[in-house]
């Protein structure tokens, strides 16, 4: 009896354990180095309609989103806003919910992912998940954006 | 095309903790009587068929809509159905795991009570939803489309 309360409060704990881990890794994001660049020419997206042709002057904050992405809305609200608060910034979606293959060439698990640009479109930072509040604004401040 | 009608987000994540308090039970029966344990687990496998066949009349759905959303804000934002689908056939196949796999080892009843605590348990009470999670990553994969 001893043992079958101790295995399951185990149990409880191991449960308990994964989801801290959860919570402190998910939406941290990490810097990138190999600088994989984005070919906008590839991406083939338009925003408001236009084709998106340029990076941002100073930094491009890209997001991936599906469909069926319930936090999607909300993180393409907040960086909308921040496209709008930050000079040279270009915020672009990207739905890949009909081209999978984006998924797996960039290696992504899991919407929302982000990614930050540089000038150049080469990538230097991604988050995985929900970015934690400023993540991505402290990733904009090393890359110059005001 | 399909239609998808979203839901409330919060809905399944009161179902999961539901689930979390059955399956640790199934998980502490699984180690102390062995054949309670069981039923339980089949009326997990019943649950999650039940929500796959029948969303809108689940008991979970329902009494969530009936005692818990009135006494709650609107929602910000609602869920597309499919990861959340995905996942509950997820949990079915834990469940099947412990159905057939019992009537052979009783220690997988254990396995598959355990698994179902752990995902319900992270989806209840840290909103990840391992499933939904895994979706975009089997689709990846070419499992499901």
């Amino acid at each position: 009896m001893e043992t079958t309360i101790a295995l399951t409060i185990a149990l409880i704990i191991v449960a308990t354990l994964a989801g801290f881990v959860y919570r402190f890794f998910h939406g941290r994001g990490h810097s990138v180095s190999g600088a994989q660049c984005i070919n906008l020419e590839k991406l083939n997206i338009s925003k408001n309609g236009d084709p998106v042709t340029a990076f941002g002057r100073e930094a491009t904050v890209v997001l991936f989103s599906t469909e069926y992405c319930g936090q999607c809305p909300a993180v393409i609200r907040a960086l909308s806003k921040l496209e709008h608060r930050k000079g040279g910034l270009l915020f672009i979606e990207v739905d890949i919910t009909q081209r999978i293959d984006l998924a797996a060439h960039f290696n992504i698990n899991q919407t929302p992912t982000v990614f930050v640009l540089n000038p150049a479109g080469e990538i230097r930072f991604r988050v995985s998940g929900v970015p934690k509040p400023n993540a991505i604004e402290t990733e904009l401040t090393k890359l110059g954006v005001k | 095309m399909t239609i998808n009608t979203h839901v409330d987000p919060r809905g399944p994540r009161f179902g999961a903790a539901i689930t979390s308090i059955l399956s640790l039970i199934a998980f502490f029966l699984s180690l102390t009587n062995q054949s309670l344990a069981y039923a339980t687990v089949v009326a997990l496998g019943v649950l999650f068929t039940w929500s796959l066949v029948s969303p809108s009349t689940h008991p979970f759905g329902w009494s969530f809509r009936k005692f818990i959303r009135p006494k709650l804000a609107a929602p910000k934002e609602l869920e597309d159905p499919r990861p959340l689908k995905f996942a509950q056939q997820v949990g079915l196949a834990f469940a099947l795991l412990g159905i057939v796999g019992g009537i052979f080892s009783a220690s997988l009843i254990s396995v598959s009570a355990a698994f179902i605590f752990i995902a319900a348990f992270l989806n209840a009470f840290f909103g990840l939803c391992l499933g939904c999670q895994l979706y975009l990553l089997i689709r990846r994969v070419g499992i499901i489309r």
